[in-house]
């Protein structure tokens, strides 16, 4: 293609200019930017991501600006650059474990070390002995072995009792056979194994003398260290483009009697004793479990900021693009309206926007929760079970606090909730950018693509809702036993039930804290009306999976209002924030908690929670009087989460408002189609005429 | 690579599976097939797949591995093996359109053979056409249709590339006053047309005060009022936007003529085969003819506007397109649903909780309620747009002859149909796409779903020819109208459906008792779920005129509620078409069909009243015991379909080789295909790489640093 002319670079947008109109949006407000960045992340937090953005913009491997036109192999080669890049990085300025994650947030695409650094190593680290931390995590922590986690087959997925993949001790030359009877016991989905990692932690049922023991861990050497081939009898590949995550291998791997060493077995709570043949458990896997809801904590926060990117350049964009005169403006008026100004384009936007920070403040009220209680739990309470005696579900472990195993049951639900809210969410930003929301340049469609996987892992949404369930009818019957443990379920299943026969009459329109009671009490009704299905009219367990699944969905509503009235309240956050910011924030959170409730009107309506005519004053008063007063605020609320444009990466949501100028400078300048000319007409065969900068012909790419 | 993986089996058999699955119903495939597509439809499916699937270049395999320039070679490829194998079978128009509904891909002559060819025929002049057409039709000329805006998307009067008259020369200047004004999006422009309709403001000098610039001839139209432009273009006046024909690259260089800056716009969520396109003038000079001049034309001797006949029969077939865009809906969620109900059938999780024996099989997903609730409703979704689609098609030719006539009367309840339903059975089908997606666990996400390329395809629709959020205020607008004449004449002949409802309503409001659609028994009254529907559309098309009519709210701050009013009137029209089907399905179907679609009929009217049980209920339109009683009702509605869910998916017909999913094959052999697309024809697989972080080289071997990366970026 010609150069860009002249009469083209000199024009500009028509109309107000992007930066003028964000900058009047910014007038609008007087909201603190800063001090509410602060508040979310701490001022250190903030200073350290810069110092690591500048490292990062600094090197050239990790330009953006073709990833969005390669293909995937290209895509893949180019990730793999980028995470020995990083790790060197790693070395070079000496960054720690938190830095390092940083940067690969920033970085924001999956890469092919992603499961070395997580997953095998925690794996290690946690259910190694110190033998084995020896053999495999001294070498893995320098990546001479680079590993992944091998659990997911190809026919199941969430359900690990239900792996196919064997192994088999054989008492004679003291070995393990791993094995794949059928073709679905192929490791599936695997992070990392397709093209990179030499080494895998491989669940496999442990067979001993004929009888299964359940799942445990392997630690497997799949090829070779030099020539990284695969080795004999295990069979290793990527398992091809998904909907988004093509950067990353997700790799499938099958054995064929493979032969593993005894020490494979990752043994601190559980092994096969050489000299015996027999099977023993030791020492107590529940912070394991720990770590599992300290993953799900990290999911509900990232949920928080994920939401937050789309909604971001979603707000910004808004504010920018306009489109038809208001048709009560005056005659005469002229331009038109920023589409922000829509109630219609607000009722989508900014319950998302309160949303993001619901979730922060939801998050990080779990992660402090299950910090102060992994103290507790390292103090106290050692050795307290029978190893032998617990069974093998996370659910049913005893020990710990009372308050650690309410989280860990919750935490699904909020896993379930908080990834469906960001995913949808995005989507739904996606789509309020109308036309140019459809361009790989919003920046929103990648992102969400790479996200969307999350719904699924750590436990399909839907599924996990059953476990929740399972938990809230076990709190409810304890409670009717009067044998409760103290924690927050059993306090408002309590309350509900010493009112059953009084009702209540909770101020949702008036009053912050009787929102949090309305939605307690909604969990509740719902959670007694499930155990009543279950207990006394016998229902199958499988009829009720839709009650269960809207019974978790309301107990985790009712968990995110709580945790972010509560956020609001806490000391911390009066003394950071001036009394103004404060009460946007409480703005956002009436937002959020009655958008919620007039969303889920019939059932807190059917419970008694609230009347039909309160329902009806939250929808068409409540919630479009908070709309217009957060309005004003939107760019700044969004500028406080601090999203560098860098990792932003999107033409529409550009803090300088540069939207159109950006759009078409990507797409004359950057699209590397505009270098071909081909020849159009369907009676000849030649379709790439001429490329430029490229000499030779187009190879066929069939 | 070793391979002892050719001899191994998945754990349960998937054929067996579909097999047992098809067995448990007594459904005649091929019965209802007829029904729902027609005989010719069916017999041109298998002719047009049979000559496609026997070229290589319409093979799929690898086009999720490819990068976006070698999409879009591979989708000009395939456009033009599909002209040439229409030449030669000497292929009509409908199996023109098969070829291009099972090639799956938004081709680059996509735009040349629909809305390029549509505009010349609808608003060119007699001598325009018999100039055009012909080159058209010998694709000695390729075209596109540019319209949208880098800054304006579905307000046309806001488009801002101009169209200046000289009156010297006697000819047009276009050209793009700001960045903003460049065309953009544009399907067929990017890298192919060689021509194209380009839509611009057309400017005329101002006249000598007191003469209009502008004569009408035949019917009045409703065109704005002339604006001004800018400062600088004072003696100018604007005329609205108008169409004009212009050639853009040179025939031979297949380069922009001068003054012409043209190029695609990049990569997209989707269409990746499709070069939309950008295109900015400076200053181009084109003749008179340029403009199509079918309903206006410029004065030669005054530099004016004449308008003549009436542009109303346009939208005429902007109704049509919409009903296609419909019974397309209807299909593609088809597609979908086909995927995740066999899918859901061969894939097992968990055994049931409440079974004893350690040996019981663990179930099939479709068996689980979560699953059910996602994907049956939609299965009963995709019936229900069927048969609305059938009514829209009836409507249109009905209204078309009347138009003719020159009575415009049924054209605003047609619009206003179309517009509506359009809305909300493209949003249905694309979220519908992705909830099925979901509903498959992990696969769905991976490239055999065959979803992936489908949901991103799909995903403009709700988009173009107006944003879906944008469209339902046409609607809104349109019923406030109604429903302000009804309350003002309630004595009135009703002239449509919606006078006879609002009629009704306003007799019946002051003692409206909320309907029982269910009672304890199972019993569902099918006639009162038509009426729910009815009535909360009317209560809602009241509320909304006494909130803008009576109360004199704003607008803009009625556009939530006036949405939600828009959606519950096509709702309306979905379960009204739908429940008139079901009398005359027993005369043409044999049984369990007519039955087994009354079940879809339910659970497509009751799932959706569930999920808007508030609106229903704070309306007055059902009783509160109905509420409380859905969620069982649903339960077992559900459990009625379950049976049928295979056979019912078998009769949309959908190709195994349109659907392209491992997931969604119809002998069930998803395992088999999953692992042999990612074993057997990925191309990431025919590379090794060096994982250590300490070597530079990213392919093993290579010995290149690194480089080779670095230069790609």
């Amino acid at each position: 293609m010609a150069p860009t002319p002249d009469w083209v670079k000199q024009l500009k947008p028509s109309g107000p200019q992007g930066h003028e109109l964000l900058a009047a949006e910014r007038a609008k407000s007087d909201l603190p930017v800063e001090q509410l960045s602060e508040l979310l992340f701490t001022k250190e937090v903030l200073q350290k991501k810069q110092r690591i953005l500048n490292v990062l913009k600094s090197e050239k491997v990790f330009d953006k600006s073709q990833n969005y036109f390669s293909g995937r192999t290209d895509r893949f080669e180019k990730a793999l650059a980028r995470a020995k890049k990083l790790r060197n990085l790693r070395v070079k300025h000496n960054w720690d474990l938190d830095e390092y994650r940083t940067a690969t947030e920033l970085i924001s695409e999956p890469g092919p070390y992603g499961l070395h650094d997580s997953m095998f190593l925690i794996t290690l680290r946690e259910q190694g002995t110190p033998e084995q931390h020896e053999v495999f995590l001294k070498k893995a922590k320098n990546y001479e072995y680079i590993g992944c986690y091998a659990q997911t087959e190809l026919g199941h997925g969430s359900n690990v009792r239900g792996l196919e993949t064997t192994a088999t001790w054989n008492s004679k030359d003291k070995t393990f056979t791993i094995h794949s009877p059928h073709l679905t016991a192929s490791k599936w989905w695997i992070g990392s194994l397709g093209r990179t990692a030499n080494h895998a932690v491989v669940m496999a049922q442990l067979i001993i003398a004929g009888k299964s023991y359940g799942p445990h861990p392997f630690v497997v050497q799949i090829r070779d260290l030099k020539t990284h081939e695969p080795l004999e009898n295990a069979h290793v590949g990527d398992i091809g483009p998904k909907f988004g995550y093509n950067t990353m291998d997700n790799g499938f791997l099958l054995f064929n009697h493979y032969k593993a060493p005894h020490v494979s077995m990752l043994a601190r709570f559980s092994k096969v004793d050489p000299d015996t043949n027999k099977y023993a458990r030791q020492g107590s896997p529940s912070l394991i479990y720990g770590t599992l809801t300290w993953v799900r904590s990290t999911i509900v926060m990232q949920a928080g900021s994920v939401l937050a990117r789309g909604v971001t350049i979603a707000t910004r964009y808004s504010a920018i693009r306009r489109q038809f005169q208001d048709r009560d403006a005056p005659q005469g008026e002229k331009g038109e309206n920023p589409v922000i100004n829509y109630t219609m384009v607000q009722m989508r936007l900014l319950p998302l926007l309160a949303a993001t920070f619901a979730l922060h403040f939801t998050g990080k009220a779990m992660m402090d929760l299950y910090s102060e209680n992994q103290k507790q739990m390292n103090q106290g309470n050692k050795g307290r079970e029978d190893p032998n005696q617990r069974g093998a579900g996370p659910e049913e472990t005893q020990s710990g606090s009372d308050i650690l195993a309410d989280l860990h049951a919750t935490s699904c639900g909020l896993k379930a909730l908080s990834s469906t809210i960001a995913a949808e969410g995005l989507e739904m930003c996606r789509r309020t950018c109308g036309g140019h929301g459809y361009s790989s340049f919003s920046g929103i469609g990648p992102w969400y693509a790479d996200y969307l996987p999350t719904i699924t892992w750590e436990g399909d949404n839907y599924m996990l809702t059953q476990q929740v369930a399972r938990y809230l009818l076990k709190s409810a019957r304890s409670v009717l036993a009067n044998q409760a443990p103290n924690n927050d379920t059993t306090r408002i299943l309590t309350d509900f039930r010493s009112r059953s026969e009084i009702g209540c009459a909770f101020d949702i329109i008036g009053s912050d804290s009787d929102i949090v009671s309305a939605f307690a009490w909604r969990a509740s009704f719902l959670t007694f009306e499930a155990l009543k299905h279950r207990d006394e009219q016998k229902k199958p367990w499988n009829d009720l999976l839709v009650d269960f699944y809207r019974l978790s969905k309301a107990h985790s509503q009712y968990m995110v209002v709580k945790n972010f009235h509560s956020a609001l309240t806490a000391e911390e956050t009066r003394g950071g924030i001036a009394g103004e910011t404060l009460d946007v924030l409480r703005k956002l959170y009436r937002l959020y908690a009655l958008h919620t409730l007039e969303q889920e009107g019939s059932e807190f309506y059917v419970s008694g929670a609230c009347s039909r005519n309160q329902i009806s004053l939250a929808r068409t008063n409540a919630v479009m009087k908070l709309l217009k007063a957060i309005r004003p605020h939107a760019v700044r609320l969004v500028d406080a989460w601090a999203f560098d444009d860098w990792v932003l990466d999107s033409s529409l949501g550009r803090k300088d408002g540069k939207v159109y100028e950006d759009m078409f400078y990507r797409a004359s300048e950057l699209n590397p189609l505009n270098r071909i000319t081909v020849d159009p007409y369907p009676d000849s065969e030649v379709l790439f005429k001429r490329i430029e900068g490229r000499g030779e012909g187009v190879r066929s790419k069939l | 690579m070793p391979d002892f993986t050719s001899r191994i089996r998945p754990c349960y058999d998937g054929s067996l599976t579909l097999e047992t699955e098809r067995r448990s119903s007594d459904i005649d495939v091929e019965e209802l097939a007829c029904h729902l597509l027609s005989r010719d439809f069916l017999r041109r499916q298998r002719k047009v797949l049979q000559v496609l699937q026997g070229e290589h270049i319409f093979s799929k395999t690898q086009q999720m591995n490819l990068s976006r320039p070698e999409r879009y070679r591979l989708g000009l490829a395939r456009a033009k093996a599909i002209q040439r194998i229409v030449r030669r079978h000497g292929w009509d128009d409908d199996h023109y359109r098969m070829a291009e509904y099972l090639n799956d891909e938004m081709s680059p002559y996509h735009l040349h053979g629909t809305m390029f060819v549509t505009t010349i025929k609808e608003q060119g002049s007699e001598p325009q056409k018999a100039y055009w057409l012909p080159q058209i039709e010998s694709w000695s000329i390729i075209g596109c249709y540019a319209q949208s805006e880098l800054g304006h998307g579905s307000n046309v009067r806001g488009l801002e590339t101009v169209a200046k008259w000289d009156p010297v020369k006697k000819e047009f200047e276009i050209h793009s006053p700001h960045l903003t004004a460049s065309k953009w999006w544009n399907g067929s422009l990017g890298r192919t047309a060689t021509h194209a309709v380009v839509v611009a403001q057309l400017l005329l000098p101002r006249a000598p005060s007191g003469k209009p610039t502008a004569t009408r001839t035949g019917l009045p139209t409703a065109t704005a009022e002339p604006k001004r432009v800018t400062a600088a273009e004072e003696e100018f006046e604007s005329h609205g936007p108008q169409p004009f024909i212009l050639r853009i690259r040179d025939e031979r260089t297949h380069q922009p003529l001068p003054g012409i800056v043209i190029g695609d716009i990049g990569p997209k969520y989707g269409y990746a085969s499709m070069d939309n396109g950008y295109m900015l003038f400076n200053h181009v000079r084109v003749p008179k003819e340029a403009m199509l001049s079918r309903y206006a034309e410029v004065s030669d001797e005054m530099g004016t506007l004449n308008r003549k006949g009436h542009p109303a029969v346009v939208y005429g077939s902007l109704t049509f397109v919409r009903g296609q865009i419909i019974m397309h809906a209807r299909l593609v969620l088809a597609r979908a649903v086909t995927v995740a109900v066999r899918y859901c059938c061969v894939r097992r999780q968990f055994r049931d909780r409440d079974s004893r024996s350690e040996d019981d099989e663990e179930m099939k997903v479709l068996d689980y309620p979560t699953v059910q609730i996602r994907v049956l409703p939609l299965l009963a979704t995709s019936f229900a747009l069927h048969y609305t689609g059938e009514y829209m098609y009836k409507l249109y030719h009905q209204s078309r002859q009347t138009i003719e006539k020159g009575d415009f009367g049924p054209l605003a309840e047609l619009h206003s149909a179309s517009s509506g339903l359009k809305s909300l059975c493209t949003m249905l089908a694309a979220d519908g796409i992705e909830t099925c997606r979901r509903a498959m666990g992990g696969h769905g996400f991976g490239g055999g779903s065959g979803l992936v390329g489908l949901n991103a395809d799909y995903l403009s629709k709700p988009t173009v020819e107006g944003d879906n959020w944008m469209i339902t205020q046409q609607v809104a607008a349109y019923l406030i109208k109604k429903m302000t004449e009804a309350v003002e004449n309630r004595e009135a002949l009703p002239k449509d459906p919606t006078d006879e409802l609002f009629q009704f309503y306003l007799k019946s409001r002051s003692h409206r008792v909320p309907q029982s659609i269910a009672n304890e028994d199972g019993l569902i009254d099918d006639e009162a779920i038509v009426d729910a529907f009815r009535w909360r559309a009317a209560d809602l098309s009241y509320r909304a005129y006494q909130a803008r009519v009576v109360e004199q709210k704003p607008w803009t701050r009625l556009m939530i509620q006036l949405h939600s009013l828009s959606r519950a009137y096509s709702e309306q029209i979905l379960v009204t078409n739908f429940y008139n089907s079901l009398d005359s399905t027993p005369s043409t179907l044999s049984e369990p069909t007519p039955l087994v679609l009354r079940t879809c009929f339910r659970l497509y009217a009751l799932f959706t009243l569930d999920s808007f049980a508030s609106a229903f209920t704070l309306t007055n339109a059902v009783s509160s015991d109905t509420i409380y009683s859905l969620p069982d009702v649903i339960l077992e509605l559900m459990a009625d379909l379950r049976p049928h869910a295979v056979k019912l998916v078998d009769a949309w017909s959908i190709p195994d080789w349109l659907l392209d999913s491992a997931l969604g094959r119809s002998d069930g052999k998803v395992y088999e295909d999953l692992f042999d697309r990612a074993h057997r024809r990925n191309p990431l697989n025919r590379v090794t790489f060096d994982p250590r972080w300490e070597s530079e080289d990213i392919v093993l071997g290579s010995g290149d640093g690194g480089r080779q990366v670095l230069a790609k970026l």
